[in-house]
């Protein structure tokens, strides 16, 4: 693999964005380092598209400052950037072929034309679209679409790679496969990678570092399994994998369905029990869900591991629930 | 399905619509075939010696020509800035923006006596009176709105991310407009410029106020025939003007059409 020019550092600084009187995003601290796979991970509504407009240049900041390596770039136009971006919907050049498309940032650079088909080569050589030279865009798939863009936001060895829900348009197995692809290819060249998505599983399964996005502010930051084993509030714990909410000494505490171990009544045994009765049973294939009914505590969702314990307990038959000290979490929120 | 009398009646009366609108205009075609010396219906034979009149007559030829220059040059204008403007309306898309495009649009409604004569009183001081420069100017002013119209409708439907596409590419503002914008509105482009086309090909009210001896345009010299005397050559004059307009209407449709299948 060719040397791809060097990754940089972005750097936020109490930065903020009002629309009239509405604040989309507010006072946001944040440093993304060299190399890194950071995602932005919220709900529609949340900031994280303000937020990527606003590093890649196309929404003015109302304060605060964007510093790339340590230099300020918030007045700096987008066209002199020089970061890549996958836009939603990969917004492709529908009158240029594949290789136009990706030569496109090389050539309005005025490139020489021996170094343009070198680095055209080289790039559908790295996402693998060799044999799509010459097809317009609308003669590919999703997946390919997805490619050809990942190339052309690529090919001018931009420091830092923008990139906006760019698995949004494809079929959930090909999300799969895309997501293992990005994350070599983030691996293989080592630029900085600044991923928006709603998808909890993207994040977890391609980012050194999750932020969570929350009504214009960041509500948690870190990596993924310190995200999800050691939430701090109620939404965190909610947005990134599935929590049931136990209510103790005033406080509030996070405890995951995996966690929670299930035996017919009687035969539960661990630091915390309680009982209950089961309210339904749904298969998944590799995990039951149950839905238990604990007097005092509402519903709680445990899951079980569908290849462990013979079948299914029934509806309406009393169970124990158990689980170790450690696996409920203590969030900050007030009871 | 079987049309029901309601939708019967109505194409019924679109075509009764259509032929009142055309049909004054087809008369031109057997009257210009008339063997006759005077504007007529032709009774016993076909003659094309108005045609033959027409095309060896320096006078008319160069109306002929006259005319096209003008047309060329005033749809080359009106193109590029009524293409220009609504992208730049497009992208700044405010409320002042949507006044700017009232005012560029007001030469479509007033009426084109009122705007002859505000061209009238401009133009003698500016002494571009009688000359091809003004008259030029006078149909660009006149026709920008109706490439202005047709772009904006492309642009309508033109994906706003393929521009922040260019420009995260690092393309300028002038390298986005000419190879990503512009290729991805054509259609419009090429329907405003065979509107402005056809507008100054045929346009008669204003380049009567602006013209007088060195300028002397197609349709100009197609009414002063007819006020001067009964010559069928007129006629011919008329069925040629149809026909350009038809090619250039016929240019555009094919090529819609062909945006079409290849989208």
């Amino acid at each position: 693999m060719a040397e791809l020019g060097k990754s940089g550092s972005l750097q936020l600084k109490a930065l903020t964005k009002h629309y009239g009187t509405f604040t989309a995003v507010e006072n946001v601290d944040l440093e993304i380092q060299s190399g890194e796979f950071l995602t932005l991970l919220g709900p529609s509504g949340s900031g994280k598209t303000t937020l990527l407009m606003m590093m890649a240049g196309f929404q003015d900041i109302t304060s605060g400052d964007i510093l790339l390596d340590g230099r300020s770039i918030a007045a700096m136009p987008a066209e002199k950037r020089n970061f890549g971006m996958v836009f939603q919907g990969y917004a492709l050049f529908p009158h240029m072929t594949v290789r136009d498309n990706i030569a496109y940032p090389l050539s309005v650079r005025k490139r020489p034309k021996a170094e343009i088909d070198a680095r055209v080569g080289e790039m559908m050589e790295l996402v693998r679209l060799g044999d799509f030279a010459h097809r317009l865009p609308k003669e590919l798939s999703g997946g390919q679409q997805q490619r050809v863009a990942l190339a052309r936001a690529l090919c001018f060895a931009p420091p830092v790679l923008l990139l906006d829900e760019p698995l949004g348009a494809l079929d959930k197995n090909l999300r799969t496969e895309v997501q293992a692809q990005l994350k070599d290819i983030h691996h293989r060249i080592g630029t900085t990678f600044v991923y928006v998505t709603h998808d909890q599983e993207e994040a977890l399964s391609m980012s050194d570092r999750i932020v969570i996005m929350r009504n214009g502010h960041i509500e948690q930051l870190g990596t993924p399994t310190a995200l999800y084993q050691q939430p701090t509030t109620r939404f965190a714990a909610s947005f990134l994998g599935k929590s049931n909410f136990l209510h103790r000494d005033g406080a509030v505490y996070a405890l995951r369905p995996e966690k929670i171990d299930l035996a017919a009544a009687g035969h539960g045994q661990g630091a915390n029990k309680v009982a209950g009765i089961v309210q339904s049973v749904t298969y998944f294939g590799s995990v039951l869900k149950y839905q238990v009914e604990v007097l005092g505590m509402g519903l709680i969702e445990v899951d079980v591991d569908a290849w462990r314990g013979g079948a299914p307990l029934p509806e309406h038959s009393p169970v124990d629930l158990t689980w170790a000290d450690n696996a409920a979490v203590r969030l900050n929120d007030q009871s | 399905m079987k049309a029901g009398l309601p939708a019967r009646f109505n194409s019924g009366l679109s075509w009764v619509l259509l032929v009142f609108l055309v049909a004054p205009a087809l008369v031109a075609i057997p009257v210009s075939l008339t063997p006759k010396r005077f504007l007529s219906f032709p009774t016993n034979e076909l003659s094309l010696q108005y045609y033959i009149k027409l095309f060896s007559s320096p006078e008319w030829m160069s109306s002929f020509w006259q005319s096209a220059v003008i047309a060329i040059a005033s749809t080359l204008l009106a193109t590029a800035i009524g293409t220009l403007c609504a992208i730049g309306l497009w992208r700044v898309s405010s409320k002042a923006g949507e006044v700017v495009r009232a005012i560029l649009l007001l030469p479509l409604v007033i009426p084109p006596i009122i705007a002859a004569m505000a061209f009238y009183r401009l133009f003698v001081p500016l002494g571009l009176i009688d000359s091809y420069a003004g008259l030029i100017l006078a149909h660009t002013v006149l026709s920008a709105p109706l490439v202005l119209i047709t772009v904006s409708a492309s642009l309508a439907g033109f994906d706003p991310r393929l521009e922040q596409a260019s420009r995260n590419l690092g393309a300028s503002n002038w390298t986005t407009i000419r190879r990503v914008i512009v290729p991805g509105i054509k259609p419009g482009i090429l329907a405003g410029a065979v509107f402005a086309f056809i507008s100054s090909w045929d346009e008669i009210v204003v380049t009567l106020f602006l013209s007088k001896f060195s300028v002397y345009t197609l349709p100009r010299r197609m009414w002063n025939g007819i006020r001067e005397n009964t010559d069928p050559t007129v006629a011919a004059a008329a069925v040629v003007l149809m026909a350009v307009t038809l090619v250039a209407f016929t240019v555009w449709a094919l090529a819609a059409r062909r945006n079409r299948t290849t989208k």
